[in-house]
């Protein structure tokens, strides 16, 4: 590659990652990853766990042994307190006077229903009385089962079912997996266009702030076209790889840190072990690239021919309008993703990087079909960048009328 | 062939735009070393003629040769181009952008970098190195855009129109270093469209009026060819004398007379009257023609406006 490309990419990628705006939304996304999603889980079981010492009165002499392990594993302080006539008015004192945070009281009715009352001096988080409730109903249970000769446990734990998957493979929306394709996409699109729209204007500005001519009177504009796109992308591959890096260390560090801090969230990490792995990722990236250098390719184009931001995004609305068919047939591609419909529409390359996307992380698709969606991106990449650069050369000294279709076709085959 | 006397020769060059002859079978050299300015009106086809040069337009006919061949990358470096329209990466600071320029014309950054500094200290501008552009005054900027189209020592200096929108004060510190490199052998072809710059400047001259060259010669010589034409006069008494068959008209210039003369007549007869009608007289003064006048004698009147626009004034098509 010409010393000079690289020159043009130096220069575009440290002049935006140096700049405010990368910075703060680079730290910013995990950043607020953190503060919406595990910051609030964090804080609520944090602030249950001021509410730790609990007496139990347990007037039914079975449940106890069974509730209290499973308390003291969420966190609680447990201490039994025997059955005697005024034990709810010392205990109530003992509460208002701080000593503990309340106390349960169970009794046989509560061996046949479940039901209890707990007095406390504050109110419990939702997850805390969750929690209590759930131990004293899982405690009866097991009581009453084991009562009856079952074994409680493997049944209480929900069971065990083995998947014989009988025909092809369909995701539900209820599924994580739904989320993560579909999520996926969704920010695959966001970040593709987002940077393809930064080569759009950064093409516009140097045209209309004239400083274009300066630099292809040295280079040619094909040469300046690649340092750009190329120096943008590398911009977005840095906030990628740092979003996902750090959303690795989030999960991969700091979860079972909180987790081991707190059990509660054992579900909350639950959800994160379905995110995609080391593979998905690469692909993500990959995808990414592909995208990138379509649609900037494009970008570029549309910035090298119009002369007002105004005009440019009135040029690359049809383009915008054309991604609305992707991004709406994403939920139908990750639920069906091996029909005919889902396999040509993620074939079409300008389509792929979202669709391909969907299908791999619903699991719908066979290697080869990844593989011919890479080569037909490649090949669009190729053709786009032939026709683009084109169009740029001719473009970027125009001023006055945007160009109309015959013009353009003729830059095309002139330059 | 390379031919190593021009720097730049234009052979039978031809552009034109839709049906717009923006540049019409233009023939012209600049001789290396020499300071060559291209004149015309705006909308004459100067700038279209000068991206020929550069190579950032191909000419629909007729062949540019740029340093002894055609304007390819490696050519290009070794040429410092300032365009009319000129921006800046307003974003970076000046040593940054300087070092920019340097390097995609191949010098290297650190080398870039201390050239870029000399300058930005030769200019005054040496405590605005690491300030951003867009934070430098506008004629703060033209100076930084100017230092750009120097930072790689070129042999060859094409301006396009250097002096617009410089105060007085700067263009002389332009006209200055405009000097400076022609001493030292730097090839300059500017192009303006203020003629007296262009007669304080250039050996050379290229009249180019409605995309078609008028005039081209060097300047000295084409004032002594010219040269019959003015008399400048200051004196004392009645103004009589200065009635007669040789003069086309008077024309009062900087606090002097000047008496444009017919074609062919002798300026002679008219300080002989002078002198019969009693007049003293302190200066009687054969000037060169400015090259307003010897632009506006071979191009016509019609082509020059009041402020050097043609008449039906339109925007160059680019």
């Amino acid at each position: 590659m010409p010393v000079n490309v690289w020159v043009v990419i130096r220069r575009e990628y440290l002049q935006r990652v140096r700049s405010k705006w990368f910075v703060i939304s680079t730290l910013g996304a995990p950043l607020l990853i953190l503060l919406f999603v595990v910051a609030p889980a964090y804080f609520l079981v944090r602030g249950g766990q001021a509410e730790q010492k609990l007496a139990i009165v347990d007037g039914s002499n079975v449940l106890y042994e069974r509730i209290a392990p499973y308390l003291v594993g969420e966190g609680f302080e447990v201490e039994e307190e025997r059955w005697y006539a005024d034990v709810v008015t010392s205990l109530r004192k003992e509460a208002t006077e701080g000593e503990i945070w309340g106390f349960i009281v169970l009794d046989e009715l509560t061996l046949d229903t479940g039901e209890a009352i707990v007095y406390v001096t504050t109110r419990p988080s939702p997850i805390r009385q969750l929690t209590l409730q759930s131990a004293i109903t899982r405690a009866v249970m097991e009581y009453q089962l084991e009562r009856q000769g079952v074994d409680a446990e493997a049944l209480l734990s929900g069971g065990e079912l083995s998947l014989e998957l009988l025909s092809e493979e369909r995701t539900s929306t209820e599924e994580p997996q739904f989320w993560v394709a579909y999520l996926g996409a969704f920010f695959l699109y966001m970040v593709i266009l987002f940077y393809a729209d930064s080569v759009m204007r950064a093409t516009l500005e140097e045209k209309t702030s004239r400083i274009v001519e300066v630099i292809i009177s040295s280079m040619e504009p094909w040469h300046l076209m690649l340092g750009k796109i190329l120096g943008v992308g590398a911009v977005g591959l840095t906030q990628l790889l740092i979003w996902i890096v750090s959303g690795f260390l989030i999960i991969a560090g700091g979860m079972p840190l909180l987790v081991s801090q707190s059990p509660e969230l054992m579900q909350v990490e639950s959800v994160f072990s379905t995110l995609p792995g080391l593979g998905m990722m690469t692909l993500f990236v990959c995808l990414f690239i592909f995208g990138f250098f379509m649609y900037s390719g494009l970008h570029a184009a549309v910035g090298a021919m119009c002369n007002t931001d105004q005009e440019a995004q009135q040029v690359r609305l049809p383009m915008v309008m054309l991604l609305v068919i992707p991004i709406a047939m994403v939920s139908v591609v990750i639920v069906q993703p091996m029909t005919a419909m889902s396999t040509w529409f993620s074939l079409f390359p300008l389509f792929s990087p979202f669709l391909i996307w969907a299908r791999v992380a619903s699991g719908g698709i066979p290697a080869w079909q990844i593989g011919l969606s890479f080569l037909l991106m490649l090949f669009t990449v190729l053709v786009i960048a032939w026709i683009a650069g084109r169009i740029y050369k001719a473009g970027i000294l125009m001023a006055g009328k945007r160009p109309t279709l015959p013009e353009l076709w003729r830059w095309v085959k002139e330059a | 062939m390379i031919d190593t006397r021009y720097a730049i020769r234009l052979d039978g060059v031809t552009k034109c735009f839709g049906d717009h002859a923006a540049v019409s079978e233009l023939n012209f050299d600049v001789p290396r070393g020499a300071i060559c300015g291209l004149i015309g009106p705006n909308g004459s086809g100067k700038t279209t003629c000068i991206r020929m040069i550069m190579g950032i337009l191909n000419p629909d006919e007729g062949s540019v040769s740029l340093l002894g061949a055609t304007p390819d990358d490696v050519r290009r470096k070794r040429v410092g181009y300032l365009p009319e329209e000129r921006g800046v990466y307003r974003k970076m600071t000046c040593t940054e952008f300087l070092t920019f320029l340097a390097e995609i014309r191949g010098i290297s950054r650190t080398e870039g970098w201390r050239r870029s500094n000399d300058w930005l200290e030769r200019l005054g501008l040496g405590a605005w190195a690491n300030t951003r552009i867009e934070a430098l005054s506008k004629g703060m900027q033209q100076k930084v855009q100017f230092i750009g189209t120097v930072v790689h020592e070129p042999e060859l200096l094409i301006l396009d129109e250097p002096f617009s929108g410089l105060d007085p004060l700067n263009q002389d510190v332009l006209e200055e270093i405009i000097k400076d490199f022609h001493s030292k052998g730097t090839t300059i072809l500017l192009s303006t469209h203020l003629m007296d710059q262009a007669e304080r400047l250039c050996e050379r001259v290229c009249l180019i009026s409605s995309a078609r060259k008028v005039l081209d010669a060097d300047l000295k010589e084409l004032k002594a060819k010219e040269r019959t034409g003015v008399v400048a006069v200051s004196f004392e008494g009645s103004d009589q004398w200065l009635q007669g068959p040789e003069i086309d008209y008077i024309r009062e210039s900087n606090g002097e007379l000047h008496l444009i003369l017919k074609e062919g007549a002798d300026h002679q007869s008219i300080l002989k009257r002078g002198l019969e009608y009693g007049v003293k007289i302190f200066r009687f003064d054969l000037v060169g023609p400015r090259l307003h006048e010897i632009f506006v004698r071979h191009a016509g009147t019609e082509s020059v406006g009041d402020a050097g626009l043609p008449k039906n004034a339109t925007m160059e098509l680019q």
